[in-house]
């Protein structure tokens, strides 16, 4: 009982935003569905876009006034280093097409030799079996002549 | 001194009432979290870096790992985020599940723009990143079909990719809660609107735009919720130390953004939010038109339900503008983060994804 009379404040704020969640979120639910709020969240924008283009436009004018480059600048050297390094990765992909190609072109060399070279097999195997045929006919007719003598 | 006034206090607090000591204790370990703990650990899949280009960098993930399946997977996140949000960390990371179940994974980070890359455009993510990332992808894994996964913007991103490309050998897309329709973003059709947002003011003010403004306008979406809701959980749940970690991770996903590259940001507010130009097929990108119906690799379009970023209705769009003869579109009960992250994340939206994935790289 003396528990429960002791003040806990992380308690009572739990409890308050269980309890108010369900009924802040519902109003603010309803605001920002609203025209109105879009209208006045556009005008804060704006605002903030205007201070910051104001501290950044007095911040370029300070650093040139004590010769020190401005983000700008710095951001051209930055393009400049990066379309060098455009060109380095075009010619890389350049060289990876041409090696592929080279050596697809190589592979297919190959390959139109080796058929070549099996077709070439193919007739030398003929001529040679030709030959053969002409030994075997030509002993068969020197051996009757031989046989008759 | 200052030990012996602690201690002090412990041991007044050892007096109290136990419900105010545990109350207490949770109180102290949440101050602890928010003010002494350092960032968590991120993106720890083992990975390797094998093209990059201006900042950005692909990386081939666990690549001494066996892969079984010969698709594969190229990854693109939103321009707002880090690479590590699909890897937030160990058992929480659709990259880690992926690759463990022999999947060959692969992202294309984006890497943070400076000042100098205010004036990129969707273009040259579409037609000059996107392009070389699928080529060493394919070079590299020696594949001859490609499996693409679009996270958030990345996935719109992705949707235009694979329309002007219709030659490459897109076999599979996955769009994990990625906006196509702008008719109806809700809340962002009407804070968006031309005759109240200053787009061009923003863009020429801040070249880049701030991660803190989008994140602003991400949270302004729930304000009670988001901007109050995570501190009462931490108060509430600081004595469970699963808890704590999850809630760190989470705000770091949330919290950690990068600039958006001005130009892009315009294209995005302006031809997507503003005139919705995409969905309508008025979209163009280097002088080409962006049609969706060129689409016909297989699909799965995966929304969230309570996703107030990119709200189900303007992700489902998508499916009567392909021309894919395999396609699903799967609602799931959960929010922008938690699709991705999280407990609920490792049971079913990696499941959901590995599986769909696998079935169609067969």
């Amino acid at each position: 009982m003396a528990q429960e009379t002791i003040l806990d404040p992380f308690k009572l704020w739990k409890a308050m935003y269980d309890k108010a969640e369900t009924n802040f979120n519902e109003i603010v639910n309803e605001i920002i569905h609203k025209e109105a709020f879009a209208e006045w969240l556009g005008q804060v924008q704006l605002g903030y876009l205007q201070y910051q283009e104001l501290i950044q436009n007095t911040t370029d004018t300070y650093l040139k006034q004590i010769n020190v480059p401005t983000r700008e600048e710095i951001s051209n050297i930055a393009s400049l280093v990066i379309n060098v390094e455009e060109k380095v990765e075009t010619l890389q992909e350049k060289i990876e097409d041409e090696i592929l190609d080279k050596d697809k072109s190589v592979s297919a060399e190959i390959a139109k030799l080796k058929t070549n070279i099996s077709k070439l097999d193919k007739k030398m195997d003929q001529i040679l079996n030709y030959f053969k045929q002409m030994e075997e006919a030509a002993n068969k007719a020197q051996a009757p002549s031989g046989a008759q003598k | 001194m200052v030990f012996a006034t602690s201690q002090d206090l412990e041991s007044m607090i050892d007096v109290l009432p136990e419900d105010m000591q545990k109350d207490y204790r949770k109180f102290k370990r949440a101050v602890e979290v928010l003010t002494k703990e350092p960032e968590p650990l991120v993106g720890q899949t083992p990975k390797e870096v094998i093209w990059t280009k201006n900042k950005a960098k692909l990386y081939r993930y666990q690549p001494n790992m066996k892969k079984t399946n010969k698709v594969p997977i190229l990854m693109i996140y939103a321009l707002i985020n880090k690479p590590y949000i699909l890897d937030l960390a160990p058992g929480s990371s659709l990259i880690e599940y992926l690759t463990n179940k022999g999947h060959d994974v692969y992202l294309l980070d984006w890497g943070t723009p400076g000042y100098e890359d205010r004036h990129m455009k969707f273009d040259d993510y579409v037609m000059d990143y996107i392009p070389r990332a699928v080529k060493k992808v394919l070079r590299t894994s020696e594949a001859k079909e490609i499996t693409m996964f679009g996270y958030c913007i990345g996935g719109t991103l992705t949707a235009i990719f694979a329309a002007l490309h219709p030659h490459l050998p897109i076999r599979n897309i996955v769009f994990l809660t990625s906006p196509f329709d702008f008719e109806n973003a809700d809340l962002f059709t009407l804070w968006t609107d031309e005759r109240y947002f200053n787009l061009d003011k923003i863009v020429d003010t801040f070249g880049n735009v701030p991660p803190e403004m989008i994140d602003f306008g991400n949270k302004l979406l729930k304000p009670y919720v988001n901007f109050v809701g995570p501190y009462i959980s931490l108060f509430n749940r600081a004595d469970n130390e699963e808890f704590v970690r999850n809630w760190r991770l989470l705000q770091k996903w949330v919290a950690d953004g990068i600039p958006f590259p001005g130009e892009a940001y315009r294209q995005w507010i302006g031809e997507f939010y503003q005139k919705n130009k995409l969905i309508k097929d008025e979209l163009y990108i280097r002088g080409q038109q962006v049609k969706l119906s060129n689409i016909t690799a297989n699909v799965l379009n995966i929304a969230a339900d309570r996703d107030h970023i990119a709200i189900p209705e303007q992700t489902e769009r998508l499916m009567d503008k392909i021309s894919s003869k395999d396609k699903t579109f799967k609602l799931l009960s959960a929010g922008h983060v938690s699709v991705t992250v999280g407990k609920n994340a490792s049971k079913t939206t990696y499941p959901l994804i590995e599986e769909w994935i696998s079935e169609h790289s067969k």
